[in-house]
């Protein structure tokens, strides 16, 4: 049965459409997963030396073990937004005369082959071999490195529940920013006793029963669960909701471009992608954390003005370049409907105005940088709101792949909108603000700079009509092509 | 007030699809019938300006209609979930179609209440999405949807396939009520030859692409259909 079932998942990995995409996503996709494959194993073997030379008079295991929390926190993270978990390619076996263990086994057991777990592995494999060659006892590495595995896959389980509650997910994330911001601060360090039940479980081979039996009791857990509601994808899809439709009737005063706009708030709430990506757009905002903070680019002016324009522009970029895509399901009924493409681009834009009015809004903290860093992300605002919008737009019209609204994206299987277009497209994103910025900067001073990149942006504004007629021409001649695609069966 | 003329349409040099001449008056109900990949689709999406034709064209109400737009207006049509959206629950997208079409929100409660019947209290109120309905119960919302904004042409494929018997009935009453009392020009295809017979003025056979049959419909319509399609033709 099994050797059937892997027999299928073969013709399912190669015969997918996403197998059968452009030569040049295939090698892409290789080389991010080897990019991270790879980081991972250097990691893993550096862990060791930086960890000794970082903290000298500590055994860089028991560092590593003081630090293991915070990995398997992240990884949880990551898992949430990016693990998808294998459910519907299951449905056809339902009906077939197939125990339902072992379907369920074989679903279970099929998730322990996810990245996700690899990338522990990745990780923790070179580490031991660093920590063997240094000659730390080999029952103890080996039963360590077991353990982490074992909890590594429990984290797989978990994080199969918790994609079924919002809560959970969100506990998660309050707990692993309080642990930070106290060890941070140097109120309370959490990590220190589950430092020590990772150094204890090192020391105390035989303790590795704890983690196989947090591994076991999980995929029990799941097991019992799935075994309940066989009816599999009804145990991960959503239940259905009771709808609580909100009065949007306020945006009417909109006037024609309403409809569209009221339309385009309730795509972005009541659908798992979209929702994802405005997550992630969320999480642009700390970009600035990363450069602000490194005196290394506190001289490079044209690496912070491209960082300030990360800051505003996470939802703008993230939503903007899938624009027509998101309405890939329903988008023969718009086609065939009676609507200007103006009114619906106009739409579009205005979304992506706000959404930058408000990462502006939420920027401020940044005036603790100074007054040049917020000028910086001020004039990266008005860029975005005036010349970035169109780019992104005018990508998204090139852009034509079909998007499943309520499905979250998959990590390394889903090439939704990554194409190379969408690379060239996306690369006068970066180089224009820093170019538009850089130039001026390095002819008179930082205050032409400034005004340049924030006076592109008010000069997009002006010319607003001329680039929405530009980019509704593309929409116009890529109709039939676009409506093709976007009804391809996924 | 549709004409029409020379349309073919071919993938890869395969032609499915090739009407010499077809003019449909206003204010028919008019049946297409034909088996699987007989074009009955693709003839409606070419009418929808949905895909592009090989050659020839088609005139809706003197508009050629994959070059200019103005068809849009007074032209309406259910094809499939995927005109649909899914997010929404059934009153919303009501309501976004009528402003689309320039109907207030009273205007569209208006004309909705009158399909209660037909809704048979699985529509309205309740509070789901329409993702979470069933088929059948999408394909009500979709076709009453096409009915906003006082459409002249209304086009419905396979608008009794997945609907309940009483459902069935409803909708042949309500399509011919729509022909023969407000004038509307309605375009259906269907599987089933009773239902078309019973609700269809004239019927048109497509076979592999080509019309083999155009029929108005008479008591003898029905027997016809079925020789045709079990083979046995009766001369």
């Amino acid at each position: 049965m099994i050797k059937q079932f892997i027999r299928l998942e073969w013709k399912q990995f190669f015969r997918a459409s996403y197998f059968q995409k452009g030569l040049a996503i295939k090698i892409l996709l290789i080389l991010a997963a080897l990019y991270f494959g790879g980081i991972a194993i250097f990691m893993g073997i550096g862990l060791f030396f930086i960890l000794k030379k970082a903290i000298p008079d500590v055994d860089p295991i028991v560092s590593a073990n003081n630090f293991l929390i915070y990995w398997f926190l992240f990884e949880m993270l990551i898992r949430y937004f990016m693990q998808q978990l294998p459910v519907m390619n299951v449905k056809p076996l339902m009906t077939i005369p197939i125990k339902r263990n072992t379907v369920i086994h074989y679903l279970l057991g099929k998730t322990t082959l996810s990245f996700f777990n690899f990338l522990s592995v990745f990780l923790f494999l070179p580490f031991s071999i660093v920590l063997l060659i240094k000659g730390y006892p080999i029952l103890n590495v080996a039963l360590w490195f077991l353990a982490i595995i074992c909890l590594t896959l429990s984290i797989n389980y978990l994080n199969f529940l918790v994609n079924k509650s919002n809560t959970v997910f969100y506990i998660i994330v309050v707990v692993l920013f309080a642990a930070i911001g106290l060890e941070y601060y140097g109120i309370y360090a959490l990590s220190e006793p589950i430092g020590v039940a990772f150094n204890t479980l090192y020391n105390n081979p035989f303790l590795i029963v704890v983690p196989m039996a947090l591994l076991v009791t999980l995929y029990y857990l799941n097991f019992k669960y799935i075994k309940s509601g066989f009816y599999l994808d009804d145990a991960v899809s959503k239940k259905v909701k009771e709808v609580n439709a909100t009065d949007l009737s306020w945006m009417n005063r909109f006037g024609s471009i309403a409809p569209f706009l009221k339309n385009d708030m309730k795509l972005i709430w009541r659908n798992a992608r979209p929702k994802q990506v405005m997550m992630m757009s969320f999480l642009f905002l700390f970009y600035g954390l990363i450069f602000y903070t490194q005196e290394v680019y506190r001289e490079m002016p044209a690496m912070l003005a491209f960082a300030s324009m990360f800051v505003t522009g996470g939802f703008l970029m993230t939503f903007g370049q899938l624009v027509p895509s998101w309405d890939s399901e329903y988008y023969k009924m718009l086609m065939s409907q009676n609507i200007p493409y103006r009114k619906y681009l106009e739409s579009k834009w205005y979304l992506m105005v706000v959404a930058v009015a408000i990462s502006f809004v939420l920027s401020t903290p940044y005036l603790y940088f100074g007054w040049e860093i917020f000028g910086m992300i001020a004039a990266g605002a008005l860029f975005n709101i005036g010349l970035n919008s169109f780019i992104t737009l005018f990508g998204g019209a090139l852009n034509r792949v079909p998007i499943e609204l309520n499905v979250k994206a998959k990590a390394f299987s889903n090439t939704n909108g990554f194409n190379p277009t969408q690379m060239l497209i996306a690369l006068p994103k970066f180089l224009l603000p820093m170019g538009l910025f850089y130039i001026p900067y390095k002819l008179i001073n930082f205050e032409a700079g400034l005004i340049v990149l924030a006076f592109s942006g008010v000069l997009g504004i002006i010319f607003k009509g001329f680039f929405l007629s530009k980019i509704e021409q593309v929409y116009q001649t890529g109709k039939y092509k676009t409506i093709a695609a976007f009804g391809e069966k996924k | 007030m549709i004409v029409t003329t020379n349309l073919s349409k071919k993938y890869n040099a395969v032609e499915v699809l090739n009407i010499n001449s077809l003019d449909i008056p206003k204010g028919q109900s008019f049946g297409l019938v034909g088996n699987n990949g007989a074009g009955k689709t693709t003839y409606f999406s070419l009418l929808l300006d949905l895909i592009q034709p090989t050659t020839g064209q088609i005139k809706n109400n003197n508009v050629l209609v994959h070059e200019s737009e103005d068809w849009k207006p007074f032209t309406s049509a259910f094809i499939d979930e995927s005109f649909l959206i899914g997010y929404l629950t059934a009153e919303e997208y009501f309501y976004f179609i009528g402003e689309l079409r320039g109907q207030n929100k009273s205007d569209v409660d208006a004309l909705v209440a009158q399909f209660e019947d037909f809704f048979h209290g699985e529509i309205l109120n309740q509070k789901k999405y329409l993702r979470d309905l069933s088929k059948g119960n999408q394909k009500k919302a979709g076709i009453v949807a096409a009915l906003i904004g006082n459409p002249e042409v209304i086009i419905l494929d396979e608008p009794f396939a997945n609907l309940d018997p009483t459902t069935q009935i409803r909708l042949k009453a309500i399509i011919k009520d729509l022909a023969e009392k407000k004038g509307v020009t309605v375009l259906i295809s269907s599987h089933d030859l009773l239902h078309v017979t019973d609700v269809c003025e004239r019927i048109v056979v497509l076979e592999k692409g080509k019309i083999v049959k155009d029929l108005i419909t008479s008591k003898e319509t029905l027997k016809e259909l079925e020789a045709h399609f079990s083979g046995v033709e009766v001369e």
